[in-house]
């Protein structure tokens, strides 16, 4: 494999800090990267919860990243969110700076790793930024694809909530029906700050089933969505969360 | 650390065999070249495609679980397998009327 991708990836990672417990209800895989093309992607959330302070928290972003070379993919992000409870605004919060890298090829070893690294710039004035990162984690087992995220974020800068690291994890489990559409089970957790990690119950922990598919669009490229309900299972967790994805991936 | 090394060597171990022989495709006027291939089945194996054409294509598969980009002239592997014996399509992302193709695992 090419020492480059490593080196690259090495040097970001040198530069990490590890996060904030940021509710992002998207699945990343190592083998997402496509060279030469302009990828414009939209991911939403929208949580409910028995409790109305605790519901209608809102998540939404919109991206466009771009495939340098077969191992690094970048993206713009920006960020809205929305509080939950009654009469909360909905504000544009964060510019975040995305890279995705392929460190191996697909197929290549038992499994296929890749790397993620995140700086957020906080577009608000008494929050803090942010980085995000970790390691990428896919393998293929028969009609199945099972991805793996696992991350460390840290809060940097002023304003900072608190000065741990984070761990958050994603899951996905998805058997490869359609092009237009596979069924896949999703798990998306926050276990906290790693030195005081609590009980399961006082966790994020999200589980439920999600849609994936994509549809060819010649000269436009593809289309791809993901949608789905994940119901909360503990009792840090909304009783429950909408999510969607969609992205247009062109080849230009 | 020296658990995270082992974790890594763990997912980098090298998995099945790969077969002895390499699999040559060929994308030229955008079409692939053989269209039809045959490979071997219940083995791991390497799958070079050569781009001659002077424009980027993206060799892609539903059914391989694949998608990999060849910029004009060069070529690329692809790292496919073990299969069950049958038939798997893939296409030229970028050129999707043309570049058609099936493999044929026996």
């Amino acid at each position: 494999m090419p020492t480059s991708r490593w080196i690259a990836a090495a040097a970001l990672a040198a530069l990490l800090a590890p996060v904030a417990a940021r509710a992002d209800y998207h699945i990343r895989s190592p083998n997402e990267i496509d060279e030469g093309e302009l990828e414009l992607e939209h991911n939403g959330a929208v949580s409910f919860d028995r409790s109305p302070a605790n519901s209608n928290l809102q998540s939404y972003t919109a991206e466009i990243g771009y495939g340098v070379n077969s191992w690094w993919h970048p993206e713009i992000e920006l960020d809205f969110d929305r509080a939950p409870g009654p009469g909360q605004p909905t504000n544009a919060d964060a510019v975040v700076w995305e890279n995705t890298f392929s460190l191996t090829d697909p197929g290549e070893y038992w499994a296929d790793l890749g790397l993620y690294f995140e700086y957020g710039a906080s577009a608000v004035g008494h929050a803090s930024d942010s980085t995000l990162f970790g390691p990428l984690i896919e393998k293929d087992i028969g009609h199945t694809t099972e991805t793996l995220n696992l991350l460390l974020g840290k809060n940097i800068g002023p304003n900072q909530e608190n000065h741990g690291f984070d761990l958050s994890y994603a899951v996905q489990s998805r058997y490869n029906l359609w092009r237009s559409f596979s069924p896949a089970v999703e798990i998306y957790g926050d276990a906290g700050q790693i030195d005081r990690i609590g009980k399961f119950q006082d966790q994020q922990f999200l589980i439920g089933p999600v849609a994936v598919g994509g549809f060819l669009l010649g000269r436009l490229g593809q289309l791809k969505y993901e949608t789905g309900y994940l119901f909360g299972a503990t009792r840090a967790s909304a009783n429950g969360t909408v999510r969607w994805k969609l992205e247009l991936e062109i080849p230009i | 650390m020296r658990l995270l090394l082992a974790f890594c060597a763990v997912l980098l171990a090298a998995g099945p065999a790969l077969a002895d022989d390499v699999v040559h495709l060929a994308i030229r006027d955008h079409k692939y070249d053989p269209p039809r291939i045959e490979v071997p089945a219940g083995v791991k194996f390497k799958l070079i495609v050569k781009n001659e054409d002077q424009t980027p294509e993206e060799f892609e598969s539903f059914d391989l679980k694949r998608e990999k980009v060849v910029p004009p002239g060069q070529e690329i592997p692809v790292f496919l397998g073990p299969l069950d014996a049958g038939e798997y399509k893939f296409f030229g992302d970028f050129h999707q009327d043309t570049a058609q193709g099936v493999m044929v695992a026996k």
